[in-house]
């Protein structure tokens, strides 16, 4: 591995001394022994790796690299960034941390150091909202947890009748969410306040007499045994809080049906995105602690056949 | 036989209009009863199109032709006959008819230059709001491929000039930046009156970027023209669908962070498969190959009509062109020959790659052929209305 790695340095820099007006080395030659590299760090799914971070370091966008790579070329500084972002890429660091954005439905959004990142599943969730809230004329939603604002802003972005308020624990995923919709235009219809939700104080003072129409969140849901089997990307990489669902995995979600309760219209509706066993475990808590109040109507499927939404209503 | 003569010099081109074996003269009688029954159904329809709309349609269409032919008329009647001036002694008198008659005459040949310009507008067969464009490389291996890239330039870049949508639905490229096939779906009020002219196949005669001992080579590339009707529609069902993608099974959501973008969508009745990877995100890469599926869908269903369609055709007209060289692009003489009409040579080939005008240009003299054509025989196949009736 060293010999590789010295050798391949060796080779770069006779490339570079060689030639002294064109230091340029192409972007092929530069990533011989990164795929095998990466894999050995445990990654999957290596070309689109690389070519997120070609991308990224050339500046272009990224449907407009072609996949094969070629007839692109690296500078001396790209080069090193390049070798760089791929070096913590080896450490597992997230690839949309190190690129700095990522795409999620049409939105480009800004992302950051311990704020957590929307999965693909989300994007599913949110079209299904979206569906679902598309011929409404005005909405007035909230979002518990916002963490960079995707949800909320992917669905301002597509619906222009909605207006989203959120809340949110992390400061640093308050002002990333606030910047984000700020760089999309959107922050006329968007305000972000941060809060950490709490037994009899689920809102901030200044919405404490606030009702919606719609409440969506994506709390976290995963269970505490569960941690020891996650990627290293999430447990060393992201903020745990996002994640942490307590013991059975609801502990956030069930601050939400309270929240809920108090601050939907009647008729309005709460969208929880959640793990693979608690739709049924929320219709049982609907049925035997929410009688009156909250009526579980639905639950849906994610795109790899897991059913994993909720839908549920404020009687 | 003196005054024979002269009245046979005299009266040459009268007779010469009467008696003209060209089908597209003006002057043809098969040709001026024709005139005369559309003159005569637009009037009908003016009477009776009210509210419906494809006689509307057919009312504008015939307009023009009508508006023509009823100002040739009028000019026509304002030439003094040359019986008339026979007999006006008046010689000064004479002379002044004969200058008004020249002046008539110019005017009433520009006249009929735009009577048969409409006519033949009026000649042109079906639209269709859309067309499949289908661009492949032939023979001639990484050079027949450049040149099927060029030549892509050139059409996405005429579709622009000419402001028609367009939507790639397939393209396939090669590392050293040439074309393998492409399709296209272009949308836009005229497109297949310009389009369907560009059907067959392109050649090419150049010393290629790729050859090393300067050896002129000869490659191909073929365009297909595919018309969408309006009402074409696929139906696809969720549950045909196979989406997949390379997440491997497990719990998925906030416990993993693996970033599966790339979509293979299989559409399990067709047994048709797409994939879209182009995007970071994964719901614009499933739409992507969804729009994909969706496309081919609909090109596998024109093409079994087409084909079926053009079966008929060709026992009926033989040959169509479909495999014929129909253009040469020749980059030494710095020429573009179209091999379908006469006078088809133009020269600047960096212009002509270009898709603007100068291919417009081009398009424009097939079109008129190709309408001329449509006339002769849509007169040839035409009876007066009342043989028509006198016949059944």
């Amino acid at each position: 591995m060293l010999r590789n790695l010295s050798l391949r340095s060796l080779r770069i820099t006779r490339a570079l001394t060689h030639c002294n007006y064109a230091t340029n080395v192409p972007v092929t030659t530069a990533l011989e022994g990164w795929p095998a590299k990466l894999k050995a760090a445990g990654i999957e799914d290596t070309e689109f790796n690389i070519k997120c971070i070609v991308s990224h370091v050339l500046n272009r966008k990224f449907n407009t690299v072609p996949d094969s790579l070629a007839q692109l070329n690296f500078n001396p500084t790209q080069l090193a960034d390049f070798e760089r972002f791929l070096e913590a890429r080896c450490a597992r660091m997230p690839l949309q941390h190190i690129i700095g954005e990522w795409d999620f439905m049409d939105i480009t959004l800004k992302t950051a150091p311990t704020v957590f990142i929307p999965r693909p599943e989300t994007e599913e969730f949110v079209r299904l909202v979206i569906e679902n809230y598309k011929d409404a004329k005005h909405v007035n939603m909230l979002e518990v947890g916002c963490g960079s604002g995707a949800m909320s802003l992917s669905m301002l972005h597509t619906l222009p009748q909605v207006v989203s308020t959120a809340i949110e624990r992390s400061k640093a995923a308050t002002v990333l969410a606030a910047e984000n919709a700020k760089l999309l235009g959107l922050e006329g219809r968007f305000s972000v306040h941060n809060h950490t939700m709490e037994e009899d104080k689920y809102m901030p003072e200044e919405l404490k007499d606030q009702k919606y129409d719609l409440i969506i969140s994506n709390p976290p849901y995963v269970k505490t045994d569960e941690f020891q089997y996650l990627h290293p990307e999430v447990v060393v990489y992201e903020n745990l809080n996002a994640l942490d669902g307590g013991s059975d995995g609801l502990r956030v979600a069930r601050l939400v049906f309270e929240l809920a309760c108090c601050h939907l219209h009647p008729g309005g509706q709460l969208w929880l995105e959640l793990g693979n066993e608690h739709p049924p475990l929320v219709k049982t808590i609907m049925n035997l602690k929410y009688e009156g109040r909250l009526k579980f109507l639905s639950s849906y499927y994610d795109q790899y056949k897991r059913e994993r939404f909720v839908q549920i209503e404020r009687v | 036989m003196l005054v024979r003569k002269l009245l046979s010099i005299r009266f040459a081109p009268v007779v010469r209009r009467w008696a003209s074996t060209d089908p597209l003269s003006l002057q043809n009688t098969k040709m001026q009863a024709y005139l005369e029954s559309l003159r005569q159904e637009y009037y009908v329809l003016r009477v009776n199109a009210a509210g419906n709309s494809k006689l509307y349609e057919r009312l504008a269409q015939l307009e023009g032709v009508v508006t023509a032919l009823e100002q040739r008329r009028v000019l026509e009647r304002n030439i003094t006959s040359a019986k008339d001036l026979e007999l006006e002694k008046d010689e000064e008198m004479r002379e002044l008819m004969q200058e008004e008659n020249k002046v008539y005459a110019d005017l009433l040949a520009k006249q009929e230059h735009t009577l048969l310009r409409e006519l033949l507008t009026l000649a042109d067969d079906e639209a269709y709001p859309a067309l499949i464009f289908g661009l492949n490389a032939g023979a001639g291996g990484q050079e027949a491929m450049l040149f099927a890239q060029e030549l892509y330039e050139m059409y996405t870049g005429y579709f622009d000039h000419m402001g028609w949508e367009y939507e790639e639905f397939a393209r396939e490229t090669t590392d050293i930046g040439g074309l393998r096939h492409a399709s296209l779906m272009v949308s836009g009020d005229d497109v297949f009156s310009w389009l369907r002219y560009e059907a067959g196949v392109h050649r090419v005669q150049r010393v290629p970027a790729t050859e090393k001992n300067g050896r002129m080579h000869t490659s191909t590339a073929s365009i297909t023209v595919i018309p969408r009707p309006a009402d074409v529609q696929v139906h696809i069902a969720e549950k045909d669908l196979k989406i997949e993608t390379k997440r491997a099974s497990g719990a998925g959501g906030q416990h993993v962070n693996t970033t599966d973008s790339a979509v293979r969508i299989v559409h399990l009745p067709s047994g048709l498969a797409v994939e879209a990877q182009s995007e970071r995100s994964q719901l614009k890469n499933r739409e992507l190959a969804m729009k994909r599926l969706r496309a081919r869908l609909v090109q596998q269903q024109l093409e079994s009509v087409e084909a079926s369609k053009l079966a008929t055709k060709k026992a009926q007209q033989g040959s169509l062109n479909r495999n014929e060289k129909i253009r040469t692009f020749n980059f030494v003489q710095d020429r573009i020959t179209d091999h379908r009409i006469q006078g088809g040579t133009l020269h600047n080939l960096e212009g002509f790659l270009k898709g603007g005008e100068q291919l417009s240009g081009l398009i424009e003299k097939l079109q008129l052929e190709h309408r001329k054509d449509r006339l002769k025989d849509l007169l040839e196949a035409w009876q007066p209305p009342q043989e028509a009736s006198n016949q059944s």
